[in-house]
């Protein structure tokens, strides 16, 4: 007989029984066993599975100490060493729902599987498409026992270290990880079949699961136009004349910096574009239509603008997966704030 | 951003967003005489560097051609 | 309209002294078809190979394949329009087919010489590379066909194009009076009124933004690939290749538009599991917000004036043109009509969203997978014994399994080993590969 399944559940001040909102500043704490809805998620597991402790953590502490908070939840892993660790269900709660999203890639980062549950439009479902295994739950806590019936078996897998099969199939989140996959029926046929169910008001399931988009907090605006540092970055795919740097003209592995520090604006002689996603006579022409350097110049000038930074970036953007795309956006951006650079004008063609 | 296909840079979450004018001559018009061509990409860059001195709340849309655009500027 | 469809099932293609059909067996006047061919004086060289199954061959560059179709009763040709084609509608009458094989353009004319598009695809006969891929299973007359070197590409791009329709009428006069072994009617009869009415969407790509020009060559309707607001083209006149022509990638070929799985299965099982309304062709690749959200409208409000409860929506492009696509997608959800959408897919690394608009109205989509042949991991192609067409490929940097878009690139031997081109793309779902999470 295999050893009992050792669970810790991770719940947030309310479920584990600190209090309200006006607790929800209260740091990393562990209690032994089960906690509150903890009682029901063993009862859950069934035999062979027990919650061995709580980890309690406030929702605010959790959001805005996350560092303090990741090495407290870390520090209780180490100590318990649980074959998995089950977080929430958070159901609606956004700041709780980040938090369990956090407890689990603590616990993943030492090699302990993990798994939680939320609504799917929970700000902490974003985090599924970060490898965290997520159990779609409805709003309200009144879903409480349909979640943990669903949750329960997946987390008594991933304890027994299984790995689980498509998102489809076991129903979790989809997490991203998507791969080749035949079918064994001809896309054709399939797409008919879905007609007819959607037509007939059956069931049918989207073989590319809707995600919301993630969104990022808007920069605060620069206070004096004419005091601040301007860049220029475009995915236009702007290159100097005969690609000398022999930039790609699609699915751009790298980006390019170059300097405008001596120029009033870009010349047809000097520069050209090179993209393959659109038309790229025109901007040979006059490469300013995806770079702006001659209005920006005029606009310096006149001290409507502060100053116009010296480094220009540039890249073709059309076939650029999102994530490498990503990791460019990421490098410019350091690029530009080690630079002391208030604002950036980006055009995309 | 600068976009002349601003919706899906707003659906994707790129939170200033000014709308440009075609996707292969984005800040600008060739089919326009050389000083309105010009005029044209002002209005466009200088739409788009006001947007950094506003706060957005979350994906907005600028439309350089828009008359409450101009009704502003003056003002 | 009503078309009477004769299907002369072609098993083995040889040379010979006439060009005739029997039992199967397509005799080719190879001297007679290339005479023909050379009238254009715009063909600077001409000849004619075979291709069969099985065989290590392998054609490059492939620009298209084309079946073989003749319109014997009823008004207009086949392939209407294009490279100065006649443009009556087509559609009724009786036309006769040769099924089981296609006619290859093979030449080195580029679609355009703006830039960012370029002939990528090969045709293997046999081995890993050619199963992927229709075409392994045709009998394949290959045109290799050189235009005037002095000539702008353009122009270029037409005669070559035309030298290969020339070779499908003359093959298509072989069966004109023969009696076909099989014949199909294709009637959009009336039906059950309770019948769900069903539209197919079909976009397609219009060359007009990337090459600047609204007569570069492309696949067309009645001829013209510019960009154009929806057209309804009743379903007889795809049969009769009211549209036509290649597009870059190899399952954006005449041949497998005209056998489009998936728009055969809408029209046969029309009066059974729904009403099929025809087919609303959406062109791809405007250029502003504006543009393509008023093609997304139009498209959607002429779905719904033709009756339209659900409709089915394929694509045949990457890049922008996905806007308009899902945006029409969307503006029909909106008006009621229910919408399945069959796509490819771009990488998922980090969980990325592997579409370039993701919109909550597009619910219900079937996939065919990543269509970077990269991302499928497809090996190289393996050696060959016998190469028709052009002895050497470029293959762009930018990947170890080849990419187009470097400034320059390797000429490898066309016999030798050969990365995939950059894409796959089942357009019109053939196959059961797809994606899971």
């Amino acid at each position: 007989m295999p050893a009992p399944l050792r669970v810790v559940h991770y719940v947030n001040q309310f479920f584990g029984g600190i209090g309200g909102e006006d607790q929800a500043h209260v740091g990393v704490s562990a209690r032994e066993g089960a906690v509150g809805p903890g009682r029901l998620l063993e009862r859950a597991l069934g035999d062979g599975a027990r919650v061995e402790a709580t980890i309690v953590c406030g929702d605010n502490f959790a959001s805005e100490r996350e560092a303090d908070a990741s090495r407290a939840i870390g520090a209780e892993l180490d100590r318990l060493k649980p074959d998995v660790l089950v977080a929430g269900p958070a159901f609606g709660s956004g700041r709780y729902g980040l938090a369990c999203a956090l407890a689990c890639r603590v616990a993943q980062s030492r090699g302990i599987a993990a798994i939680t549950a939320m609504h799917p439009e929970n700000p902490g479902a974003s985090s599924a498409r970060r490898g965290i295994y997520i159990v779609p739950s409805g709003a309200a806590t009144t879903s409480m026992q349909a979640v943990l019936d669903a949750l329960a078996p997946l987390a008594r897998r991933l304890g027994r270290r299984e790995t689980l099969g498509p998102s489809e199939v076991e129903g979790y989140m989809p997490r991203g990880a998507r791969r080749v996959h035949d079918r064994g029926q001809p896309g054709y046929q399939r797409a008919l079949d879905m007609l007819l169910a959607k037509l007939q008001g059956r069931p049918y399931r989207s073989e590319v699961p809707y995600a919301p988009p993630e969104r990022v907090a808007p920069a605060p605006p620069i206070a004096d136009l004419a005091r601040a540092r301007i860049a220029m970055v475009t995915t236009g795919g702007l290159v100097r004349k005969g690609n000398p740097d022999r930039q790609v003209s699609a699915n751009a592995v790298r980006y390019h910096r170059h300097t405008v520090a001596e120029l009033e604006s870009l010349s047809p002689a000097e520069w050209e574009a090179y993209h393959a996603g659109y038309f790229n006579h025109l901007v040979n022409s006059n490469p300013n239509y995806i770079l702006p350097l001659s209005f920006l110049r005029d606009l310096e000038r006149q001290g409507r603008v502060g100053r116009v930074h010296e480094h220009i970036y540039a890249l073709p953007g059309v076939s650029t997966p999102v994530a490498v795309s990503a990791g460019h956006g990421r490098g410019i951006a350091a690029d530009l704030k080690a630079a002391g650079v208030d604002g950036a004008l980006l055009v995309a063609t | 951003m600068i976009s002349a296909i601003y919706n899906f840079a707003l659906t994707t979450g790129a939170n200033r967003v000014i709308r440009g004018a075609r996707i292969e001559h984005v800040c600008g018009d060739p089919t326009l005489s050389p000083e309105k061509d010009y005029a044209f990409g002002m209005r466009i860059v200088t739409t788009a560097l006001q947007t950094l001195t506003i706060a957005v709340p979350g994906p907005t849309l600028f439309d350089p051609m828009a008359s409450g655009k101009e009704a502003a500027h003056a003002s | 309209m009503r078309l009477e469809m004769g299907t002369f099932p072609v098993t083995d293609i040889v040379f010979g002294r006439a060009t005739r059909y029997d039992s199967g067996r397509l005799t080719v006047d190879r001297d007679a078809v290339l005479a023909a061919v050379r009238q254009d004086p715009r063909i600077a060289t001409a000849e004619l190979e075979i291709a069969k199954p099985g065989e290590s061959v392998r054609i490059w560059p492939v620009r298209d394949v084309i079946e073989p179709r003749v319109k014997v009763e009823g008004p207009g040709v086949c392939y209407p329009g294009i490279c100065g084609r006649e443009i009556a509608t087509v559609g009724d009458g009786r036309t006769h087919r040769l099924a089981g094989m296609g006619v290859v353009e093979v030449s080195s004319v580029n679609w355009h010489d703006a830039g960012g598009d370029f002939v990528e695809t090969y045709l293997d006969m046999s081995g890993h590379y050619g199963e992927m891929y229709p075409y392994q299973k045709l009998l394949n007359l290959c045109l290799v066909v050189e235009p005037d070197s002095t000539l702008n590409e353009e122009v270029k791009n037409y005669a070559v194009h035309k030298a290969a329709l020339t070779v499908v009428d003359q093959l298509g006069e072989a069966v004109r009076a023969l009696t076909p072994p099989e014949r199909e009617i294709f009637e959009l009869t009336p039906v059950d009124p309770k019948l769900p009415r069903v539209v197919y969407i079909w976009c397609v790509h219009s060359p007009q933004a990337m090459s600047g020009s609204p007569s570069a060559f492309c696949t067309a309707t009645y001829g013209l690939t510019q960009l154009t607001p929806p057209w309804y083209l009743h379903p007889n006149e795809i049969l009769d290749g009211a549209l036509t022509g290649p597009y870059r990638t190899a399952f954006a070929m005449s041949w497998t538009v005209a056998n489009n799985p998936l728009f055969l299965d809408l029209y046969r099982r029309h009066g059974r599991d729904w009403n099929f309304l025809g087919v609303i062709s959406l062109r791809t690749e405007w250029t502003t917000q504006t543009e393509k959200q008023l093609m997304a409208n139009q498209t959607a409000k002429l779905a719904k004036q033709l009756g339209a409860d659900g409709a089915v929506v394929t694509w045949d492009a990457g890049g922008n043109e996905f806007i308009e696509v899902v945006r029409s997608i969307q503006a029909c959800e909106r008006l009621g009509i229910k919408t399945v959408f069959l796509t490819s897919e771009d990488d998922a690394t980090d969980g990325a969203p592997t579409m370039l608009e993701p919109l909550p109205e597009a619910d219900a989509i079937v996939s065919t997978s990543f269509f970077k042949n990269v991302t499928l991991a497809v090996p190289e192609a393996p050696a060959v014994a016998r190469v028709i067409g052009l002895p050497t490929k470029i293959v762009r940097r930018g990947s170890t399994i080849g990419l187009h878009g470097g400034v320059d690139g390797n000429a490898l031997p066309t016999a030798g080993p050969l990365p995939p081109p950059w894409r796959y793309d089942d357009h019109y779902g053939f196959t059961s590969l797809s994606c899971i999470e």
